[in-house]
């Protein structure tokens, strides 16, 4: 199963080394790692995507929630969440492409950073599926030079943020 | 106590305000911390530091003459680290490791792991070279935070020298707090030769670390729960208190013997757990698990609620998590760290918090309630247990029996003593057949397994505890691993008394191979290695080195062994096919035990023969 975890994490060297750490010595992969800095700067917001099974993953995240840096963690996945990802892909155009890759960037709402007759850059923010769905239709107008995706960045649904899940963990049960 | 601010506390530091070197900041929070012993070996990347603790100790002395912090130098520096956890361990204080850059470092990241398994709180200070040569491949040079990183506590490298005060006071309380464990600061060279003013106070914010702290700490044991604990209790006819090193580290003995004598509830303790309950009390089990007595792992397979205490589950215990404890129709659980609660095995009732606080209010709340309840047919058959299946050997055999020998030593030690080990079939013996009293009295590598760890946790003990009888029982395999030690003992004129158990290989390898692989002794025979210990004590400078070989000297030989005024060393001929019972195999329940010859059994031996285990 998919799992988007949210990390506050200090803004530290050697913080992020430790997060992906617990990760890697135990055979995971990351699909995807989003890192930058809160409103906060000594903190950090990460989200990272991995597949692994509940029971598993769970024990993963109280084990995260035990480092030092680690302000808070909640996997998103156990809520209701918004989930986004940003992609820039550039393409390499021939002939009479343009039109097509204008009208690409219309039908999928991404802006245009950048066009010439040989080479268009565009941007979009949506859902996974969404991105994923832009990414195949472009390479179908010209050939993708570069993908540059973000990886995933998710907040909860409601009122509820990171900050407020301090006690995701029953200390008496 | 999450967003706080450094506040000058009202009795301000008598040297706030002065301008230090990095150095001396190291060494006057270390003596703020009240430390009074550093383990460490010297080198370019640290002599600043290395120079403040000389000048230091120049100034300040003991009432007896000596110096306010020694330096004690080890053969290699995972001696330090040892030492420094034997330390910790013997004294609940923090033990401190001062090493230099590179391979001083790194020859410590074996104590640190170790520290992390066993939950031993140590700081170990590296030198790491200038900050402008880091990552240049510079001369000494290890990416010590990136290799710590992964087996620590927590790893701090201190790039703004403004910022060292406070993590060096911020390493001892992590050190210390919550689930204890080992920190390391890596301090470049010239942070050390800055020089700055020294604040006298403030830690680093660590808001996750604190928050989470906190929470624990407030976490006091409601009515509600000792109603629900109680109500168990009340229904159970065969509840069993299953200790771990948790009691031990969260200073809990008191509070859970007082629970269990006041109740009446049998204790079996982890290998980490021994000392939690006095072993010679009738209603302690001594040890469980997989080389646990027989008596105890019984008492688990028929007691009807478990009571965990600071023990985790772990594999050297619940090998067949399903199937540990079977009877139990409630299992209890108590710790500090949230991560253990459902890690191995699913509870219906837990806690985390204050372990000694909180059992002491379940107590109480069992009084305010007139809680009673008569386990004495229970009792009944703990002790019938005992008897019946008490430990045994072969007592009519012509060689030296290392149960034996154990058995001599404890005589004269009467649970008293500190005894550490190596890892392996020693270990196991001594576990076994000694007695704990008290608890910080049995110092062995539980979790990480490291041999070795013996001789220079039994120095750091010895440090700790310089009136204590501190017996180090190692196997001839692992004396080797930390063989350089043995000079650390004489020159610091540390009456530590080294027993070797030789039975010329590495035994407990050999008892697997025998089990698992049809008797093949891949590498672990040592019977034409060349290694005379007693020369070897005695070029190191022990004045009492002897070989006992007849199993008539054993007595009078350990009689003037441990009666030794200094250090005392004694290689002991044992029989190389001694074996440790009973056992559980890996990942095994604890009905498939087998006891061997001498320790009764009570189900028929399996005749299955075990292949090659996937468990280990």
């Amino acid at each position: 199963m998919r799992h988007v975890i949210s990390v506050l994490l200090e803004n530290e060297p050697g913080a992020l080394t430790r997060m992906t750490g617990l990760f890697s010595t135990r055979g995971y992969n990351i699909d995807t790692l989003n890192v930058a800095p809160t409103q906060d700067r000594s903190v950090s917001r990460v989200t990272l995507v991995v597949r692994g099974s509940d029971a598993a993953i769970a024990q993963l995240n109280t084990q995260l929630a035990k480092l030092v840096d680690v302000v808070n963690i909640h996997d998103m996945t156990l809520g209701e969440h918004f989930e986004r990802e940003l992609v820039i892909v550039k393409l390499k155009l021939a002939g009479h492409a343009l039109p097509a890759a204008r009208g690409l960037a219309e039908r999928f709402g991404a802006e245009v950073l950048d066009e010439s007759p040989v080479s268009f850059t565009l941007q979009l923010t949506g859902l996974l599926r969404e991105v994923d769905e832009f990414v195949s239709a472009a390479a179908g107008i010209g050939t993708l030079a570069a993908v540059a995706r973000s990886g995933s960045v998710a907040v909860s649904k409601g009122e509820v943020t990171l900050s407020s899940y301090s006690q995701q963990h029953r200390l008496t049960g | 106590m999450s967003n706080r601010q450094p506040v000058a506390p009202q009795n301000a530091h008598p040297l706030a305000g002065q301008s230090m070197t990095g150095a001396d900041i190291v060494v006057q929070v270390l003596a703020d911390e009240g430390v009074d012993t550093i383990f460490g070996y010297s080198g370019g990347a640290i002599l600043p530091t290395y120079d403040a603790v000389f000048r230091y100790n120049d100034q300040h002395r003991r009432a007896d003459g000596g110096a306010a912090m020694p330096l004690i130098v080890p053969a290699n520096e995972q001696g330090a680290g040892f030492m420094a956890a034997g330390y910790a361990r013997a004294s609940g204080k923090v033990g401190v490791v001062m090493v230099t850059s590179g391979p001083g470092a790194t020859n410590t990241v074996t104590p640190v792991r170790d520290c992390m398994a066993d939950s031993v709180p140590i700081v170990v200070i590296c030198g790491q070279v200038p900050t402008h040569a880091i990552g240049t491949d510079a001369f000494q040079e290890a990416p010590v935070t990136a290799i710590m990183g992964a087996v620590a506590k927590h790893v701090f490298l201190v790039t703004d020298p403004t910022r060292l005060e406070a993590t060096m006071r911020t390493a001892f309380e992590i050190a210390r707090t919550g689930r204890p464990g080992p920190v390391v600061i890596d301090i470049p060279k010239d942070v050390q030769n800055w020089e700055g003013p020294f604040a006298g106070h403030g830690t680093l914010e660590l808001t996750g670390y604190r928050n989470r702290l906190q929470a624990v700490h407030d976490n006091r044991l409601s009515d509600e729960a000792c109603e629900r604990f109680y109500a168990m209790l009340a229904e159970a006819e065969r509840p069993l208190i299953y200790a771990g090193g948790g009691v031990i580290n969260g200073n809990a003995t008191k509070a859970m013997r007082h629970l269990a004598n006041a109740w009446g509830i049998p204790v079996a303790t982890t290998l980490m757990g021994l000392g939690a309950s006095d072993t010679t009390h009738p209603l302690s089990l001594h040890m469980l698990g997989m080389h646990g007595t027989a008596f105890a792992n019984y008492a688990v397979e028929d007691c009807d609620f478990l009571i965990a205490i600071g023990a985790r589950f772990d594999d050297r215990v619940a090998g067949d998590p399903v199937n540990f404890a079977p009877r139990a129709r409630h299992i209890a659980h108590f710790d500090v760290d949230v991560a253990e609660i459902g890690k191995v095995k699913n509870v219906g009732w837990h806690h985390v918090g204050v372990l000694a606080r909180d059992l002491e209010a379940l107590l109480a709340y069992g009084r305010r309630i007139d809680f009673a309840k008569d386990f004495a047919t229970w009792h009944a058959e703990v002790a019938a247990l005992k008897q019946r299946h008490r430990l045994d050997y072969d007592r009519k055999s012509p060689l030296i029996q290392p149960y034996a020998v154990i058995e001599a030593l404890n005589r004269i030690a009467g649970g008293k003593a500190i005894i550490t080990t190596g890892v392996g079939q020693h270990q196991m013996w001594a576990a076994q057949y000694f007695d704990f009293r008290e608890p910080r009295l049995w110092l062995t590598s539980g979790s990480m397994g490291t041999m070795g760890f013996g001789l220079p946790a039994a120095i750091g003990a010895q440090f700790a505890q310089p009136e204590r009888l501190v017996i180090d029982v190692d196997g001839d395999a692992s004396m080797r691993m930390n063989i350089g030690e043995l000079e650390t003992a004489t020159t610091y004129k540390l009456p530590v008394k080294v027993v070797v158990l030789n039975n010329y290989g590495d035994g407990m390898v050999r008892q697997w191979q025998k089990l698992y692989y049809k008797g093949r002794m891949s590498a672990s025979d040592k019977s034409l290695h060349r290694k005379d210990f007693v020369k070897t004590a005695e070029a190191d400078g022990f004045e009492f080195a002897e070989r006992l070989e007849r199993p008539e000297d054993v007595e009078p030989t350990i009689e003037a062994f441990l009666a030794f005024a200094g250090p005392a060393f004694l290689e002991v001929i044992i029989d190389p096919d001694a074996g440790v019972y009973p056992m559980v195999g890996p990942g095994l329940s604890y009905d498939k035990m087998i006891t061997g010859d001498f320790i009764a059994s009570r189900s028929k031996p399996d005749d299955e023969e075990p292949g090659p285990s996937e468990m280990f």
